[in-house]
């Protein structure tokens, strides 16, 4: 009994005492370089050769072969199976390519993607001064309002995911308690927002990042109260889709008619690189400004929540901003770089199944790579790599 | 040695008993998942990604084996059986893709 005890006593308090900075610092977000001359795409992107804008194409045909090499078929759906990669260089598009069915103009799923276009959403909230970041989200959407611990979260905590709200975001791994698997297809189909504001909480709201599906589908949730059922309808495809030049697009909605931000937007690869465009020229598209000055850095800076989240070998895989990925690390936390072979400037909207968009300033590139992997096959520190050794001058 | 088992058994089924009423939420609604989940990503797959019908059987399938499929291109729906629950899920529009339908 008392070796039972003590190895209780050893494995919780294994976490204890560990060094968690030995880094030091702070985050370092570098502004986003001054852009002299954008290439608006209107509505297409021009295609020129990677030469033209100091790319290798011997490079390229690198970054091809990771990409496009195939090590299983469809029916064990295994290894990498990328559907489309898309490359732009100062505005200019200098690879695409498809696969598995996909062509130029069919949109595919882009999972957790959606959750950083989500938060394009609330950038535009936030410049019509319809939302500011650290109004408690029970001020816009009542289910929030069930108790004073619920009542302390924020905007901006939930842009952060840091809501401290128990939700569970594993997917295959544990089915049965999942609660973005409840929220997507049983318990809280209907209504996903209100499902996910009933959970209860286990960290003081903004003290730790948990990732979770949860945090967007609230965001969505209160995005509808505070527009109206009929302006928020309307509101990706008017308010950004239209502006970009962006027409072919589907965003799914719960029972309830509410956006599933967390999941279900589906954009073609060259559509996807526009978003990427706009953040890469600081919120500003066609010479006009759609999201707030100060935005992009937002988005750009780890989730303070980190400091304070008790620590786990897994934290280090992303670091995850305000419904984006940076590739800063978290210094103060011993976090390294999520893409250590990338530029330290590189940031990223990410989704399941190896999904992802990356927008890296100091090279002034947008790469969108969508595929369907079903295990860990397609490493994203490799990609990146290829492709920033690909770039000539 | 029997009665030892049997007060084995008896334990090991009263432990389980207590964790499935523990965990009844997660449970009863468990089994909807292997149908909600096909019928919504097939119907995504089909109508919104526009792949082919066998290409979204490898999209939308899961380790636990479906038992009913029915792919109705006119109602622009989906309706799977799986563990025992049926689920449809419909095709909206362009804009709102597809949905699950209430159970």
């Amino acid at each position: 009994m008392k070796h039972i005890l003590i190895l209780f006593f050893v494995l919780f308090t294994y976490q204890c005492g560990k060094d968690l900075s030995p880094f030091g610092g702070e985050v370092n977000v570098t502004p986003l370089p001054k852009r002299l001359k954008p290439e608006w795409p209107n509505p297409e992107w021009k295609v020129v050769t990677p030469e033209s804008v100091g790319v290798s194409s011997a490079k390229l045909k690198l970054v091809d072969e990771y990409a496009f090499t195939r090590t299983g078929d469809d029916t064990d759906r295994k290894g990498r199976r990328t559907d489309a990669v898309v490359i732009l260089r100062n505005g200019k598009l200098i690879y695409e390519k498809y696969a598995r069915n996909f062509k130029q103009d069919k949109v595919h799923i882009t999972w957790s993607v959606s959750k950083s276009i989500l938060q394009t959403m609330y950038g535009i909230a936030v410049k019509d001064g319809l939302i500011k970041l650290d109004d408690p989200g029970y001020y816009h959407y009542e289910p929030l309002s069930r108790d004073e611990a619920h009542k302390k979260i924020t905007i901006r905590h939930l842009l952060n995911m840091s809501s401290g709200l128990t939700a569970e975001e594993g997917y295959e791994s544990g089915p049965l308690k999942s609660s973005v698997i409840a929220m997507l297809y049983t318990r809280g189909r209907q209504d996903m927002g209100s499902f996910c504001a009933n959970l209860p909480l286990r960290s003081e709201p903004g003290t730790h990042v948990y990732y979770s599906s949860c945090d967007t589908n609230i965001l969505s949730a209160i995005l509808k109260k505070v527009y109206g059922k009929e302006e928020y309808d309307k509101l990706p495809f008017e308010k950004i889709f239209k502006p970009l030049g962006i027409s072919n697009v589907t965003f799914e909605r719960d029972g309830s008619g509410t956006y599933v931000g967390s999941s279900y937007l589906y954009l073609t690869a060259r559509d996807l690189a526009k978003i990427g465009y706009l953040y890469l020229n600081d919120g500003i598209w066609n010479g006009e400004r759609y999201l707030p000055e100060g935005w992009s850095s937002f988005t750009r800076t780890p989730a303070p929540g980190y400091k304070t989240t008790p620590y786990s070998e897994d934290l280090a895989e992303d670091n995850y901003t305000a419904h984006w990925y940076a590739n800063t690390g978290v210094p103060e936390r011993g976090i390294h770089e999520p893409w250590p072979d990338a530029p330290k400037d590189t940031f990223a909207a990410l989704g399941h199944w190896g999904q992802m968009m990356y927008v890296i300033p100091s090279l002034d590139l947008i790469v969108v790579r969508f595929g369907d992997d079903r295990e860990k096959a397609f490493i994203k520190n490799d990609f990146l790599k290829l492709i920033k050794e690909s770039v000539i001058r | 040695m029997k009665r030892k088992i049997s007060v084995i058994l008896s334990l090991v089924f009263l432990i389980l008993l207590f964790w499935a009423q523990w965990n009844w939420k997660h449970l009863s609604s468990f089994p909807s998942i292997i149908s909600s989940f096909y019928s919504k990503e097939y119907c995504s797959c089909y109508f919104v990604m526009e792949l082919s019908e066998e290409q979204c059987h490898d999209f939308a399938r899961q380790w636990v084996p479906i038992s009913e499929f029915k792919l109705d291109k006119e109602n622009l729906s989906v309706t799977v059986k799986g563990l025992g629950r049926t689920n449809t899920a419909k095709f909206q529009s362009k804009e709102y893709g597809c949905t699950l339908l209430n159970e």
